[in-house]
């Protein structure tokens, strides 16, 4: 059995308790109109603050594309079970989140998938858009 | 490549332990019970780590949050809400302060110091503090600053914070809603047991609003939080890669 399969069958779910993130505004940085998954292998976890960064080595059309993804602060990561060693070298997992509005291979990560099958969110700041419309 | 189910196994039960809170799922944590705590002195004891209602937008409820519904933007607020474009220029963004009621809004965690004269509120978010004396004095008359001046008094339990002299480069939320430097605040604190405390804010600013408007919060003690250090200038590639912008000051 490949560890895919065994892992995509464990089916699980998770999500976090609290919010993780409020350094800075969604809208100074990512577009909510342009969502990208992305499914590669994991160069480097930035373990810093204000944001921990995500690159990942992504395969599109054949060509080799380097993402980096900013998922939320260290501290309330680690509050929520998050480590510096939570991601490592060459593994595989597929971000969820939204591109910059630069349109550099630049994104906020809303979900990542583990190589377990788990869904775990990652500090996104997509909630602070403003609900209630402009005058 | 092909592995294992031993192997599947092994390491589905690393990424379990590497994730501990994201496998329960939810976070259960539940605050001491008890009474009021007070000081030697008869007040009140806010002393501890405490959980706050995470309040990106201000007119909206929340978990622990009330908001204030449609804002009474006069037409000078209106004009600068409807203008605002965090795509140019973010100050929170650029590490600048976040001011006090940004600071508030945060989910990051803060404690509370206190002794018979001053208050002390330590921000996690950015490892920034405010300074709140209690000995009757009055605002000082100096330098509009980012967290303002603040002064407190007791109202029976109640702690009240009154803060002015604020300047206008915050924002009183991370979706961007507008204050001017009139800008009053009016924090009252009280801790009504051992787990909880109550808070409310009013906000009072006549050129950006027709009339007072209030949050109404609840937070929580974190008696197994402590806080850890926040350096926002360590790492901000959004800043110095140029996705995110410096706000243009103010005419």
């Amino acid at each position: 059995m490949s560890l895919k399969r065994f892992l995509i069958g464990a089916g699980l779910l998770a999500a976090l308790a609290q919010p993780l993130v409020a350094h800075h505004s969604f809208a100074a940085e990512f577009d909510s109109n342009k969502p990208v998954k992305l499914t590669g292998s994991v160069t480097r976890l930035e373990w810093k603050n204000p944001h921990i960064w995500v690159y990942l080595d992504v395969t599109e059309r054949g060509n080799p594309l380097h993402w980096q993804c900013e998922g939320g602060a260290p501290n309330t990561l680690t509050r929520n079970g998050w480590s510096k060693d939570s991601l490592k070298f060459g593994e595989q997992v597929t971000i969820e989140g939204w591109q910059a509005k630069d349109g550099s291979n630049t994104c906020n990560l809303r979900v990542i998938t583990l190589p377990d099958g788990r869904r775990v969110l990652a500090g996104s700041s997509a909630g602070d858009t403003p609900t209630t419309p402009k005058p | 490549m092909k592995k294992s189910f031993a192997a599947g196994l092994l390491t589905a039960l690393a990424w379990a332990a590497a994730f501990p809170a994201v496998a329960a799922g939810q976070d259960k944590y539940q605050p001491p019970a008890g009474k009021t705590p007070r000081t030697a002195s008869g007040k009140v004891d806010f002393s501890g780590v405490w959980a706050k209602a995470y309040v990106p937008d201000m007119t909206q409820d929340g978990q622990d949050q009330k908001g204030a519904g449609e804002l009474p933007f006069t037409a000078w607020g209106a004009d600068d809400w409807k203008h605002y474009d965090a795509a140019e220029g973010d100050y929170t963004g650029a590490c600048l302060p976040f001011g006090m009621t940004r600071s508030i809004n945060t989910p990051e965690p803060m404690q509370i110091m206190q002794s018979d004269r001053y208050f002390a509120f330590l921000f996690e978010q950015n490892s920034w503090f405010t300074v709140v004396p209690i000995d009757g004095r009055a605002h000082l008359k100096g330098i509009p600053t980012w967290f303002g001046d603040s002064v407190g008094h007791w109202e029976g339990d109640t702690l009240v914070v009154d803060t002015v002299n604020f300047n206008d480069m915050t924002r009183l939320d991370t979706v961007g809603h507008p204050h001017s430097d009139q800008l009053h605040l009016t924090q009252r604190f009280s801790r009504p047991d051992l787990g909880h405390m109550s808070y409310e804010v009013t906000v009072d600013d006549p050129k950006t609003f027709t009339r007072t408007w209030k949050n109404t919060r609840t937070f929580t003690l974190r008696a197994d939080w402590e806080m850890m250090e926040y350096s926002c200038e360590e790492n901000n590639k959004s800043l110095w890669e140029g996705r995110i912008k410096v706000p243009k000051p103010k005419g």
